[in-house]
């Protein structure tokens, strides 16, 4: 070998390295292209001082006024120090994955012999001449990695940000839910005054009056119930939008639950199409494609490993004359007790697992998504039952209580009662428009392959069998 | 009055299509005219143009079927379907009766004469007709299953029997009874005097009606027929006030008002002013040994009573059931009492939930009576009727007899209210109010009177809170 070849190896092999990284602003560029519903393009990794500042900025203005569910998307994106750390954890593994894809640095060798005069310096440079050779193959198990580690991102974000809507739209309704639990307890305490007056002018028993003290207490415990369910709910967004106890304070939520959709997602529209494109098909793939890839690459170094040394040794003899001698050097490890074949079969078990788990997330896609659908789109019929159906027949009672009441027909107390029974039913429907925002964003997250286990609870219908008598 | 000499015309007025078509073309031909009634007012008296001569009399809201004479009998013929009956302004109920109204017409005959009826049933379901009161052959006395096979829908039957006796009678059905009475049918009937009767004495004026009793809750046109006995709606010949007419007299008129029981109670008719007497019942003619003066006759459960008076006193007199629910229209019969209680504040609260609501009855019911509020489609205020003076706060069972000395002979027009001679109404006192001498309070004593068991219980406190304070000046 020539002088030549070794003065140009080491700058091609460092010119081979260079080429794998991971740019974590790159990575959320991206998402906030592919998903800007989810990211409304404001995800980013705050690194700099006055990246940081400039998001606080904005987190104030968006506090400002009362949040809606996307701002409040936009907040946790810019304030959460939780989602902060995710994407910093997301940069530590890019560059793991992209360290992976890089040469062993070489390894130099330096001997210094003397015996009886004479001095031997040796110089060894060695490289693992596998690690080079299958550079190509580990720079594609990079990228393999590498867009594994965006997909996850991908899906750790769009499962914060679901996680930050249903947080909103639950504390929304509760606190909503709160306003209308307050006017039930007004009609009951409204009825007690009365029964007490009824009482002591002697027009009503102790029974009768005792029946619409139940009232009352039985709605201040209803009360109590959803001030908490207001206070935690509201708590558990406060968490999710990374609030400190200053900007808690200054949060404001909207009055009520945005209007349904004039139109629900059509049926058709969740067809397989739609679970194309799906993330934990993507992720499966890719950890189908690595694997494969892995077994490839594992095919040689199961078997053994190369080394590649040069070497320049000089020797000095007494009289200080010194003799150069030039090599190189292969080691080769011999697979005289491990052919590598265990090592192959786990590969090989890795890749057809890897394949099967590709095939049950696709069948689970469908299943999930008809799921899904099916609670958005009973959700939504549900809802709109009650705002189409039910409390338009719910204030027509009221309104027939009404002319009742004034033909003496029924007494205020019948009266007070159908006010709390509708108002019930106000609080059946809130539930009913909550569902189905959960549902909504659980479908969303379904849609792009983020399944999110939603509990939905079951309407709660207002039988009139509360009616005071 | 409208006679529809086409039969079947009538198949296309009141609803009750469903039978017309099944009655037979030839039957019918032999039929008297279905005469039939669209307006609930007081008809002028039906003068006899054939047959025996008699004095007629005046139904309440209400009308005489007219007859035609065939060979000497005298033929009738009533056609039981659903009607409408409007029984005050603002209120139609959907009952059965016959002939386009209920009650029916009222059938007059004279003592003596031969009477054939024809009924043809245009109900959905089976009827019969039983002529209360009557002496009559037994297959003809109308109790379905028992004397006779019950009348099918589409189907006419024929009565005929001597009209035996004179006296105050009514008909009704006799065939799924509970609900065709409460549904509305029913009707009087008057057998007339042939000659000169020792206890029967020649009247001025002879009105009639029937009590009945509906439960239409406040909203709905149809009655429940279930009920038992806590009807809403108590009425004279199916009218309550202010739907029911007044009864318009000359004055010293002999005045003759028969009254027939067919709701669930005993009904306490008073009249004002005046005493009268009882001079007959469905029985007969009371004797006159047997009468006394009263100004209230209890008529009882599926009786008959009747009552004459000299109308002397000029005026406008009240006449009404005395059970002072009966002067109601429908009303909550479980509505707690709220005298006594304030709450103008808690009524703020209340507002807040239930804008429309405004407190009423802390003071009693008048309220009512005065403020006008919307209530259900098709109900009548409970306390209703503004009279010269203001509001009458009535309804039910209650009018007015009118006795005016220029009223003329035969007229039933009503003459207005009364112009009161000068200083005979009662006016606000305007002097000063002294101290009302007050009984002085005694020390009981614990040992009189009898002792309400070992155990002595405390006693409820009860305030008597007065709203003027006029006995502190």
């Amino acid at each position: 070998m020539s002088h030549i070849h070794y003065r140009y190896l080491l700058p091609a092999l460092l010119a081979l390295t260079g080429c794998a990284s991971f740019d974590i602003d790159q990575s959320t560029q991206k998402l906030n292209q592919q998903y800007p519903a989810y990211t409304q393009g404001k995800l980013a990794l705050a690194s700099k001082p006055e990246q940081q500042k400039n998001m606080q900025d904005q987190a104030a203005s968006l506090l400002a006024q009362p949040l809606s569910q996307d701002a409040a998307v936009q907040l946790a994106l810019l304030n959460s120090p939780a989602l902060q750390a995710m994407l910093a954890q997301h940069q530590a593994a890019g560059a793991s994955a992209a360290q992976s894809a890089r040469i062993t640095n070489p390894l130099f060798t330096f001997e210094r012999n003397r015996q009886s005069g004479e001095l031997e310096l040796g110089r060894l440079l060695s490289f693992g001449l596998l690690d080079l050779l299958s550079l190509p193959q580990r720079q594609t198990m990079a990228q393999h990695s590498l867009a594994q580690a965006q997909t996850q991102l991908s899906l750790d974000v769009i499962a914060s940000v679901s996680q930050v809507r249903v947080a909103w739209v639950k504390a929304v309704a509760a606190q909503q839910s709160l306003e209308y639990a307050r006017q039930v307890g007004d009609a009951a305490d409204a009825s007690a005054i009365l029964a007490e007056r009824m009482h002591k002018a002697g027009n009503f028993n102790s029974l009768q009056a005792a029946r619409q003290l139940a009232f009352k207490a039985d709605a201040m415990a209803q009360l109590s119930f959803a001030r908490h369910a207001s206070l935690a709910t509201r708590e558990e967004l406060v968490r999710l939008l990374g609030l400190n106890d200053e900007q808690e304070k200054t949060l404001k939520l909207p009055e009520r639950l945005p209007d349904l959709p004039a139109t629900p997602l059509a049926a058709e529209s969740m067809g397989p199409q739609a679970t194309k494109n799906r993330l934990d098909i993507q992720l499966a793939k890719q950890e189908l494609d690595a694997a494969a890839a892995r077994q490839g690459l594992s095919l040689v170094s199961s078997f053994t490993d190369i080394e590649l040394g040069i070497r320049r040794d000089t020797n000095f003899d007494a009289a200080g004359h010194g003799e150069i001698k030039r090599g190189v050097e292969v080691s080769l490890r011999l697979p005289l007790f491990d052919w590598g074949d265990a090592q192959r079969t786990a590969m090989n078990a890795n890749t057809l697992g890897a394949s099967y788990r590709l095939q049950a997330t696709l069948n689970n896609a469908g299943s999930h998504l008809r799921v899904s659908y099916s609670a958005y789109r009973n959700m939504y019929d549900i809802a709109r039952q009650y705002r189409d159906e039910i409390l338009p027949l719910r204030k027509r009672i009221s309104a027939e209580n009404q002319l009742r009441y004034n033909g003496m027909f029924i007494s205020v107390f019948e009266l007070l009662a159908d006010s709390r029974e509708q108002i019930n039913s106000v609080l059946a429907a809130i539930n009913a428009e909550q569902q189905f925002w959960l549902a909504d964003a659980a479908l969303q997250a379904e849609l792009l392959g983020r399944p999110s286990a939603s509990n939905l609870n079951p309407v709660k219908s207002t039988a009139t069998a509360e009616a005071a008598h | 009055m409208s006679t529809r000499r086409d039969f079947f015309k009538l198949a296309s007025i009141a609803g009750g299509a469903l039978a017309a078509s099944t009655v037979s073309k030839v039957a019918l031909a032999a039929l008297p005219d279905a005469v039939t009634q669209t307006s609930p007012d007081t008809m002028p008296p039906l003068q006899p143009k054939t047959g025996r001569p008699y004095n007629p009399v005046v139904t309440l809201n209400g009308w005489t079927l007219p007859w035609r004479m065939n060979n000497g009998v005298k033929e009738f013929h009533l056609v039981a379907e659903p009607v409408v009956r409007e029984m005050a302004p603002g209120m139609k109920a959907h009952l059965w009766g016959y002939n386009g109204q209920s009650p029916g017409p009222t059938i007059e005959v004279v003592e003596g004469d031969r009477v054939r009826i024809f009924v043809t049933n245009r109900l959905p379901e089976h009827t019969s007709v039983h002529w209360h009161g009557q002496r009559l052959p037994n297959g003809m006395d109308g109790v379905s299953g028992l004397t006779q096979p019950s009348i099918q829908p589409g189907k006419t039957f024929v009565y005929e029997f001597v009209a035996r006796r004179p006296g105050t009678f009514m008909y009704h059905p006799h065939a799924d009874e509970m609900t065709q009475m409460a549904m509305g049918m029913m009707g009087s009937w008057v057998t007339h005097p042939k000659n000169k009767h020792p206890q029967i004495d020649d009247v001025d004026r002879d009105f009639i009606f029937l009590l009945s009793s509906y439960d239409i809750e406040p909203g709905a046109f149809k009655p429940n027929i279930m009920t038992m006995t806590d009807f809403n709606l108590w009425t004279w010949n199916s009218r309550v006030f202010p739907g029911i007419d007044t009864l318009n007299v000359r004055k010293n008129d002999r005045v003759r008002i028969r009254v027939g029981n067919l709701t669930m109670t005993n009904h306490p008719i008073h009249i004002h002013g005046h005493e009268f007497t009882v001079t007959g019942t469905d029985g007969g003619p009371v004797p006159r040994t047997a009468r006394w003066p009263e100004v209230t006759t209890d008529i009882a459960v599926g009786q008959m009573r009747q009552v004459e008076f000299v109308a002397d006193e000029e005026g406008d007199w009240s006449f009404h059931c005395h059970k002072s629910h009966h002067t109601m229209n429908a009303m909550g019969h479980n509505v707690p009492s709220m005298i006594g209680v304030d709450h103008k504040e808690v009524a703020d609260k209340i507002n807040k939930l239930i804008p429309a609501y405004m407190t009423m009855g802390d003071k009693g019911m008048a309220d009512m009576g005065t403020m006008e509020m919307p209530l259900p489609d098709n109900t009548l205020p409970m306390m209703t009727g503004e009279g010269p003076f203001g509001g009458l706060e009535m309804g039910g069972m209650f009018s007015v007899v009118k006795v005016r000395k220029d009223q003329k002979p035969g007229d039933y027009k009503d003459p207005g209210w009364f112009r009161h001679p000068k200083g005979t109404v009662a006016f606000e006192y305007a002097g000063p109010v002294a101290d009302a001498p007050r009984q002085p309070a005694q020390p009981v004593d614990a040992h009189a009177g009898m002792k309400h068991g070992t155990h002595s219980a405390p006693e409820v406190e009860v305030q008597v809170r007065k709203p003027q304070a006029h006995s502190r000046h």
